[in-house]
């Protein structure tokens, strides 16, 4: 029971991330692939400021969104201007270096020895675990009835123009150069966010928790479910995690001889679903538009 | 002063790899004009292909390199056929390519961690053999391994500078109808990059342990920086390749030499960020 | 009194000379041509003025209103703020919008599009949400709350676009090329009734060259790069290096 609630609040947590890239890549057009990197930014920022420096959970939370956020933008004056695959790259180079940098830097983050233990921000006795999966589903219903709004709002038809067609959007008096970075720090530190709440969540921080692996099966998840639909994120980590992490790897019944094996082939098949999908059926499981608002393209 | 020295030897020494696989990269980025992350497989199934054929089928050691090219190669003109061709031709945005690619490279790397295994593969190798000169030292595998580089990256100059096919490729990057009309076949040429750019992407895998191991993840750990210096090197160039992948080996080596190895590359990664940003993020 | 001036304006591409214009200004006419052979820089002159290309150096001024704007440090988003806004020539559009969207956003004021706003209930005024539904009365779509399908409809659409936003000044690259011909003179009526309504100074690049007498005021002629000749229309018809550039008399 208690590993069933770490999964599924997991799962909120993947959910949030694919919700965000939605807002990023599948409104915006900005191919983030340094996830990874804000999200374990957020983490080991309430890491280190929880175990080493003695930071109560609250104060080390609105630190880390404030870092978090603070880097996302600086970054993004940096890369926002680049064609989509410039961008892309330098995303995943960022996500690159914090991954190194949680290695190197052992003063600060015990390097591979590991960071640990934080605990959860409150102590509910049973019920911490249930009242921690709440907090993420609130923080999750939160984005996405964000996400619902956006879709329809006049900002949401700003942001689909700059992903149409940005000097376009330019030439009728857009900004669009602050639209897009407000949006993408915004984004990105509530990817921190999510990542600060994972750390109480994996208790003990380790720098292989920041493999790319983390980024692509957000990316994978959001493809599957549909980039452009505002409940293409869901549904996807549904897909995604929900089959293999929770189904398949808690409780389908295999040998303990192929047990290693599953997580490989998880990954096999995610990257052979993402082959599939982007070959046959690029916008995704539930295609188009968001909740029926818009009509269907020609 | 030694600090140079032993930079530039050891730079020169470790650099092998990348030399490669940036000048074969280069190639298939400069045809297609997207950044093939499953590129970094054929690095990673050249060093499988090697050991198979060392291992399992007693092949010498230095014997077993020429299969191992050759299959890379053919490795990477089937995921252009199976993949990337049939994308291209439906017009698919660079962007969604790269996502693509990145999707052929997850099933490529854990379809060979399912057969072989997540362990390092070891091979068997020559012995060793030390030598040393001018207060720096080698073992023999380096040394052959950088005699070897030497004499493919010269046939791979010569291919794409002195035989003309260097300028059938950028007619057909720039202008595909153009190119048509001239009498170059497209087929051909993309048959040609791709397998080219795979057997240099297989030998740059063959090379990284320096012959003695291989791992499913050593492609994957090549790929971003071969991305980043065939893009500072400006895309198409192979001489730039070539040129910048020999200044990051010797940055690394420098680095590593008064610091932690990690830093090196935390500083190239820094540099590839603001080096796009310099250049306002054209690539092409 | 409206002018739009520039001097010294060069551009470059890899060492290669398009434009070197040592002095124009634009405005003191309510419609003006801009006319020249294919590759003379008049669509890079347009994409100059409006800063969507960066000149390789001179300066652009906008004078308007009393107000004296110095175009080079300005964005292209904040050119279109001031009130100098161009149609373009290539066709292009918001795949994503729809017809009566993309008129909304063209008229949407940058508070209605913040963070803030998405979640207030606050609409578009009634007078704006009129206006569109008097353009889509007037101007006949297939499909006014669908999408813009045919070249023509994504032409006349990226014009109505840029009249909504009721601009001081409009530059219009080629309106005509791919507008059905009874469209273009709707265009053109428009336009004209625009100028005398609200003051709107309009210069257009045609290669119709009977649109550009029959309507504009004062005609520039442009040959490589530079302002080879100015004036009224009949003095532009009748000059001899017109003449022989361009009209292949």
């Amino acid at each position: 029971m208690a590993y069933l609630i770490f999964s599924i609040t997991l799962m909120l947590v993947y959910i949030g991330l694919a919700q965000l890239l939605h807002i990023q890549f599948g409104m915006l057009g900005i191919p983030n692939f340094g996830i990874v990197g804000f999200w374990g930014l957020g983490m080991y920022s309430v890491g280190v400021l929880n175990v080493q420096w003695d930071f109560s959970f609250i104060p080390a939370l609105i630190l880390t969104l404030l870092l978090v956020a603070l880097v996302a933008n600086g970054l993004g004056r940096l890369i926002l201007k680049l064609e989509g695959q410039a961008m892309l790259c330098a995303t995943l180079a960022f996500s690159a270096i914090v991954a190194l940098l949680v290695i190197t830097e052992k003063w600060l983050t015990e390097g591979v020895v590991g960071l640990g233990t934080i605990k959860y921000p409150f102590d509910a006795g049973a019920m911490t675990e249930p009242l921690y999966f709440l907090i993420l589903l609130l923080i999750v219903v939160g984005i996405q009835l964000f996400i619902n709004k956006l879709h329809v709002s006049r900002l949401g038809t700003l942001i689909f123009s700059i992903r149409d067609n940005e000097e376009l959007a330019a030439s009728l008096g857009k900004d669009t150069v602050k639209i897009k970075l407000e949006l993408f720090t915004l984004t990105c530190a509530l990817m921190g966010l999510l990542g600060a709440l994972s750390a109480p969540l994996n208790q003990f921080l380790t720098p292989n928790m920041l493999v790319p692996s983390v980024t692509f099966a957000v990316w994978i998840a959001l493809i599957l479910g549909g980039k452009e639909h505002s409940m293409g994120a869901v549904l996807g980590v549904f897909i995604t995690f929900g089959l293999f992490d929770l189904l398949i790897e808690s409780y389908l019944p295999v040998a303990p001889e192929y047990a290693v094996m599953v997580p490989n082939f998880k990954l096999f098949l995610y990257g052979a679903v993402l082959v599939a999908v982007l070959m046959y059926r690029p916008r995704g499981v539930l295609g188009h538009s968001a909740a029926g608002a818009r009509q269907e393209l020609p | 002063m030694w600090l140079i020295r032993d930079s530039v030897f050891i730079g020169i020494l470790q650099a092998s790899p990348l030399i490669l696989a940036a000048m074969g990269f280069t190639l298939i980025f400069y045809l297609n004009g997207f950044i093939n992350f499953a590129y970094g497989e054929s690095i990673t199934y050249g060093a499988y292909f090697a050991a198979m054929f060392n291992v399992m089928f007693g092949f010498g050691f230095y014997l077993s390199i020429v299969p191992a090219a050759l299959l890379a190669g053919a490795l990477s003109v089937a995921t252009y056929f199976l993949f990337f061709q049939p994308a291209l031709k439906r017009g698919v945005r660079s962007t969604e390519l790269i996502i693509l690619s990145i999707g052929v490279s997850f099933m490529l790397r854990y379809g060979l961690v399912l057969f072989v295994g997540a362990e390092n593969i070891y091979v068997d190798e020559p012995p060793i053999a030390y030598f040393s000169f001018l207060g720096v030292g080698a073992t023999n595998l380096q040394l052959v391994a950088l005699v070897l580089v030497l004499v493919v990256v010269f046939n791979l100059y010569w291919v794409v500078y002195r035989t003309g096919f260097g300028e059938v490729v950028r007619g057909l990057a720039n202008n595909k109808e153009l190119a048509m009309v001239s009498g170059i076949n497209p087929h051909k040429v993309s048959v040609s990059v791709w397998f080219l750019g795979g057997v240099a992407g297989g030998l740059s895998g063959v090379f990284s342990g320096v012959f003695a191991l291989a791992n499913p993840l050593m492609g994957w750990n090549l790929i971003l920086i071969t991305v980043m210096v065939s893009i500072v090197a400006g895309v198409g160039s192979v001489k730039g390749a070539l040129v910048v992948s020999i200044i990051a080996g010797m940055l690394t080596a420098a680095v590593t030499l008064v610091s932690k190895p990690l830093y090196a590359e935390v500083i190239l990664l820094s540099s590839f960020i603001g080096v796009l940003w310099y250049r306002g993020g054209r690539l092409r | 009194m409206m002018n739009l001036a520039v001097r010294n304006l060069s551009k470059s591409y890899h060492q290669h000379p398009v434009l070197n214009l040592t002095q124009a200004s634009f405005g003191k006419h309510s419609i003006e041509g801009l006319i020249g052979p294919n590759g003379a820089g008049k669509s890079t002159l347009m994409g100059l003025l409006t800063r969507r290309i960066p000149p390789t150096e001179g300066s652009i001024i906008f004078e308007v209103e009393d107000k004296h704007h110095d175009l080079i440090p300005l964005s292209s988003h904040q050119v279109a703020q001031i009130g100098l806004v161009k149609t373009n020539q290539r066709i292009q559009g918001f795949e994503s919008l729809t017809i009566r969207d993309s008129l909304r956003l063209a008229c949407t004021p940058p508070t209605q599009e913040t963070l803030k706003s998405v979640f207030s209930k606050e609409q578009l005024s009634e007078a704006v949400e009129a206006e569109i539904d008097d353009y889509l009365s007037r101007f006949t779509f297939n499909e006014p709350d669908g999408y813009a399908r045919s070249a023509g409809e994504k032409k006349l659409l990226d014009i109505l676009r840029c009249l909504i936003l009721k601009p001081k000044m409009l530059l219009m690259d080629e309106p005509t090329a791919g507008l059905p011909e009874d469209v273009t003179q709707q265009v053109m009526q428009e336009i004209t009734r625009q100028t005398k309504a609200n003051d709107m100074r309009i210069v257009i690049v045609e290669h119709d060259l009977e649109l550009i007498w029959s309507f504009c005021e004062y005609v520039h002629f442009l040959v490589d790069g530079e302002m080879l000749f100015e004036g009224k229309p009949e003095d532009v018809k009748a000059n001899r290096v017109v003449a022989e550039k361009y009209l292949g008399l």
